[in-house]
């Protein structure tokens, strides 16, 4: 499903496999069925995964000077690859938390220009998961439960799900406003000429596996209002915030508060400029997911739920926000919330009406 | 708690084999097991000023050749390149190779046809590497596959990898130089043992001493002997010899004029003849070597370890190198492993240079 569905392989290709060692039979999995579709796997695992170069025990010694200047290696394997195959398969989801949040970013930052067409999703990538027992912890869940539960969310009828989220995402686009209304919330986001984009598991450019989303970004200076994101923590870099609560005039945050890691979030939102304003609306409409495992890319799937990212928004849906930051939170509407399109309530308590 | 000899371990790597410089891009290839290892080069090389592109595979030591994809690609796909390992090969600045096998036997299940086309793939990628134009290093790590094939607990075999790469290598090499200094102004090396009495020619072929270079652990010194020399007899009763996944007992070989005239084996003799007759150049010798490793005193079944035993010589039947002056050409290259510990003696132009494995000079 990947491999077809997610990144449409050709013979020929090469596939660039990242990911940390933990998910080995998802890799040969992975191995075999690139050689069968006459492709290559070229596997790059490294002890923490996702970009070979860039592993805690470097970034904690190498030099400042050093940080922020890509390998040419791994600059020329992301920027060449014909496709991009991201492995998550942490085997302690707060490894992350022992690194400089500033040290991270800026080595992260080094790739920006190699990832430019991955970016612009002219390079194919798919980022997915593997049940490892860290996940399947930081989710409360025992091992195989977790297990079932991420094939549960990914192996869907795409297809089907597609169409259902276009209806949706039909009512959106071309709408002048979106309101969302919950506990502590109520929040007003300019989406006129925004187009909705829908990820069904797989667009033939970017994609996250789970999909069961749809997004936008918003005007960038309309939010207007304010938002709790009181039901479930946002988790970031092995961090845990809880209880965020944002301002918004003119789009950008004005004030902001949370009841854990405040300081680890202010950091964050004064990372740039765009770092106070939106870069996404996201729908989370995947019915395979009904609660939150404090991952983000399975949170803001879950079904009745809504994301704002604050930071970094997409230009290939009109997004003009630039950050180093994409962080997406997750507000849960099943209890008392409601979306409101142009006025007309669609969705309440996480139920669609339309 | 924290194991300070792997952090010793990947300094060794990085200043004595290759010599690690700031700014240097080092490609770290290689299985995942060995982990601690692999965090201390990673710090090693930010310490250092180096980038540490970690690349590292389950089944291959090379990223692009993983056994789960060359077990189903066509033999014509396995034959060429992918472009972007080819480029981390040919841009590299160094290359770290951990050998960390969890089973020593898993490439058994996988066609030699294709094995084969997949290393000759990248050969013209890795020709920096083969001609040491771009240092790199391979080197092991304490698995359980290791320590069972060694016939050790993983802890006990640990205990002796590190006492075999963690040496003075400064000293070792003094110390070994000085031996081969006397090869090398010697004409005839005659080696005496139990069923054996063999005299080589090594008039100026010179000796190259191995103290941590491009393998660790290093501890030898060899040469490539005239290939015409050999004579007299020699058996190998003491270890196995292993080849392409056999283990061979008692193999005795008569050498006339510098090639096998006769070769007779416990076990596996049958094979050992098909072996000699690859080509004309497996009949013949490509090295004579000297373990010198004070660290390794037995044997495991690992010829990396094996052939540095301190006390034993090994010979290899087939290719020689050439950059020792070494004529001899085959697609063999099998060392074998002789005990001289126990009654064994090495003379050089009729001097005895060492006794019972012990040295006299």
């Amino acid at each position: 499903m990947l491999l077809d569905a997610c990144l449409h392989v050709q013979a020929g290709w090469e596939v660039l496999v990242l990911g940390p060692p933990a998910a080995r039979p998802l890799y040969e999995a992975i191995g075999a069925a690139l050689a069968r579709r006459e492709a290559y796997a070229v596997f790059q695992l490294s002890p923490e995964g996702s970009i070979g170069a860039i592993n805690r025990s470097w970034i904690r010694n190498a030099p400042d000077e050093l940080l922020p200047k890509p390998s040419s290696l791994q600059a020329h394997l992301l920027a060449e690859t014909d496709a991009l195959l991201f492995v998550a398969a942490p085997e302690n989801t707060r490894d992350p938390a022992s690194v400089d949040a500033d040290r991270y970013t800026q080595a992260r930052q080094a790739y920006r220009e190699a990832m430019k067409r991955a970016d612009a999703d002219e390079t194919p990538w798919v980022v997915c998961h593997f049940p490892t027992p860290a996940m399947a912890q930081e989710a409360g869940m025992a091992t195989d439960e977790f297990e079932e539960f991420l094939y549960g969310a990914c192996l869907l009828d795409w297809d089907a799900e597609r169409e259902r989220m276009q209806r949706y995402a039909d009512r959106f686009d071309g709408a002048e406003e979106v309101r969302i209304v919950g506990a502590g919330t109520d929040l007003r986001l300019g989406v006129a000429g925004r187009p909705f984009e829908v990820d069904a598991g797989g667009t033939g450019g970017g994609s996250n596996m789970p999909g069961g989303e749809f997004f936008c970004c918003p005007l960038e200076d309309s939010a207007e209002g304010e938002i709790v994101f009181g039901e479930f923590p946002a988790v970031r870099r092995g961090r845990e915030v809880t209880g965020i609560r944002l301002r918004f005039d003119t789009g950008r945050v004005v004030e902001a508060s949370a009841s854990t890691n405040e300081d680890f979030f202010f950091q964050l939102l004064d990372t740039d400029d765009g770092a106070r304003r939106l870069g996404e609306l996201g729908i989370g409409c995947n019915p395979g997911i009904t609660r939150s495992i404090g991952s983000p890319y399975f949170d803001e799937k879950i079904d009745g739920t809504v994301h704002l990212a604050v930071g970094h928004g997409f230009p290939s849906v009109g997004g003009t926000n630039e950050s180093m930051v994409h962080w997406d939170i997750v507000k849960d509407l099943r209890d008392g919330g409601r979306i409101e399109v142009d006025g007309e309530v669609v969705q309440e308590d996480g139920q669609w009406l339309i | 708690m924290k194991d300070e000899r792997y952090t010793q371990y990947a300094d060794l790597l990085l200043d004595t084999c290759v010599a690690v410089q700031p700014g240097w891009e080092v490609l770290i290839v290689g299985p995942p097991h060995s982990r601690p290892l692999l965090e201390e080069i990673g710090a090693g090389l930010g310490r250092r000023g180096a980038y540490a592109v970690y690349q590292l595979a389950y089944g291959n030591i090379i990223g692009a050749a993983d056994r789960s994809w060359v077990r189903e690609a066509s033999l014509e796909l396995v034959g060429k390149p992918s472009r972007l390992q080819a480029y981390l090969f040919e841009n590299c600045d160094a290359i770290v190779a951990v050998d960390a096998p969890e089973n020593t036997r898993d490439g058994s299940s996988i066609d030699s046809e294709k094995v084969n086309a997949g290393r000759a793939a990248y050969l013209p990628a890795m020709q920096r590497l083969i001609s040491h134009e771009v240092p790199w290093v391979g080197c092991q790590y304490p698995t359980p596959a290791l320590a069972q094939d060694a016939g050790m607990a993983t802890d006990e075999f640990a205990d002796f990898l590190f006492g075999a790469v963690l040496l003075d290598w400064k000293a070792e090499k003094e110390r070994m130089q000085r031996y081969a200094d006397r090869f090398d102004a010697s004409e005839e090396v005659r080696i005496v043992g139990d069923g054996t009495d063999l005299r080589i020619g090594i008039a100026g072929r010179n000796m190259e001493v191995d103290a941590g270079g491009a393998n660790m652990p290093g501890g030898e010194f060899f040469c490539c002997p005239l290939e015409d020399s050999a004579e007299g007899e020699i058996l190998f009763g003491e270890f196995p010899a292993v080849y392409a996944g056999r283990e061979l007992t008692g193999v005795r070989l008569k050498f006339q004029g510098g090639r096998v005239a006769k070769a007779t084996a416990i076990v596996h003799e049958e094979f050992l003849n098909q072996t000699l007759d690859s080509d004309e150049g497996a009949r013949r010798l490509g090295e004579l070597g000297i373990g010198c490793n004070p660290g390794i005193t037995r044997y495991m079944k690992n010829t990396l370890f094996d052939e540095k035993i301190d006390g034993t010589i090994h010979l290899a039947l087939g290719f020689g190198f050439p950059n020792l002056g070494g004529k001899n050409e085959s697609s063999v290259h099998w060392d074998i492993v002789k005990d001289l510990r126990n009654g064994g003696r090495i003379e050089l132009d009729g001097e005895v240079v060492q006794e019972n494995g012990v040295w006299t000079i």
